[in-house]
């Protein structure tokens, strides 16, 4: 994993100074995960693909203000949530969850126990969720991303990314009990 | 470190599920990486483009000198070409200093990185304050009809471009230094370090 996060960095690195392998490299990586994660946000293919190439060419445009290279998964992720949340704004799908209630935040290990053992029926659930919820749960899966991270990549406070989380764990859960029991 | 394997496991399961089709993402990353190729020589062409202008502009001013007929003309001319090659030199050292300074900056503390870009802008803001007052003053100097006033106060101007000549070199000098020192501290520790743990295995 640290070594993942070094070879990472090294990437970076390469592409601040311009280095066009480094940046086939940087994407090779990336894009399956990022793919992923925006098409649990954007119904349409087409515009995962649009919204990818504008991901990349805004990386690559700002690279070299990225100050701290072990930051990049966060600031990868941030910026295809602004590009993901532009389009939908435009199409008005996206609804920013505010009326939540702030839940205490407990680690439900057993949904994720439990998840691990069923990818397929989570990536199913998964799309049944809400989409901010679908959102934080997506991010928590494939990067494991701190609570802060999350609230960095999604524009909320640490509060508002815990308690999404909170609710789609519990809302997972649910969903894989009913499952089981069919 | 098997809960960091199996969730990497779990991760790569779930990407599974929904993989992007070949042809489609071969497509996309020919055309991204066409684009991104295309901004690169673009950028290439501008920098080049800069330089250009820049060296026509400084040999253009030579010229000039050579073709004028007056005394005081012909002297700001030449005080204009040399003016322009050196600000064009301390503009590449100080790119070559903020290069040394960025690798020598990933070492050291946060207030020593924050005293180290308050000096930068401290300084590049004087040095564009000199320039502008520099170019101001030669172009005051195309109006005085005598020569040798013309001349003194066109060689005067320069004494402030030889300061920013001096410090970039030196500051990039002792940026080395400091990494060098940097470097020769790592190896003087390194064999220490081995030696301690070869008496740790003695032991």
């Amino acid at each position: 994993m640290e070594q993942d996060k070094l070879s990472n960095a090294i990437l970076v690195l390469s592409c601040q100074k311009r280095d066009e392998l480094a940046f086939r490299e940087l994407v090779n990586r990336w894009e399956p995960r990022l793919y992923y994660y925006l098409r649990r946000l954007v119904e349409n293919e087409n515009d995962v693909w649009d919204i990818l190439q504008e991901t990349w060419l805004a990386v690559f445009q700002n690279i070299r203000k990225l100050q701290d290279p072990l930051k990049f998964p966060t600031w990868l992720y941030r910026i295809s949530h602004n590009k993901a949340v532009n389009l939908l704004r435009k199409e008005n799908k996206y609804v920013q969850i505010t009326d939540e209630q702030m839940a205490d935040y407990c680690q439900n290990n057993n949904t994720v126990l439990a998840a691990k053992e069923q990818t397929e029926l989570v990536h199913e659930l998964l799309g049944k969720l809400k989409l901010a919820h679908r959102e934080v749960l997506t991010l928590y899966f494939i990067e494991g991303f701190s609570i802060n991270e999350m609230a960095q990549i999604i524009g909320v406070s640490g509060g508002t990314v815990k308690s999404r989380l909170y609710y789609a764990k519990h809302k997972l859960h649910e969903a894989l009990k009913g499952a089981n029991h069919v | 470190m098997s809960e960091a394997n199996s969730k990497k496991e779990f991760a790569e399961n779930l990407l599974a599920q929904d993989p992007p089709s070949a042809d489609k993402q071969q497509r996309y990353k020919e055309a991204l990486l066409k684009k991104i190729e295309h901004r690169m020589c673009l950028q290439k062409a501008v920098i080049v483009a800069i330089y250009i202008v820049i060296f026509l502009a400084a040999f253009g001013a030579f010229m000039l000198r050579e073709y004028t007929d007056n005394v005081v003309h012909s002297i700001c001319w030449g005080a204009v070409s040399l003016h322009i090659l050196l600000w064009f030199l301390i503009y590449f050292l100080r790119g070559i200093y903020m290069l040394t300074a960025g690798i020598s900056e990933k070492n050291s503390g946060k207030d020593e990185k924050q005293r180290w870009k308050k000096q930068d802008r401290f300084i590049t803001i004087v040095a564009i304050l000199v320039f502008a007052y520099a170019s101001t003053i030669l172009y005051c100097s195309f109006f005085l009809n005598d020569p040798l006033k013309a001349a003194h106060l066109a060689a005067s101007i320069f004494w402030a471009t030889v300061f920013f000549l001096f410090w970039y070199p030196f500051g990039t000098a002792s940026l080395l230094a400091k990494l060098w020192l940097e470097y020769k501290k790592m190896e003087l520790n390194i064999p220490k370090s081995e030696e301690q743990n070869l008496k740790r295995q003695d032991k």
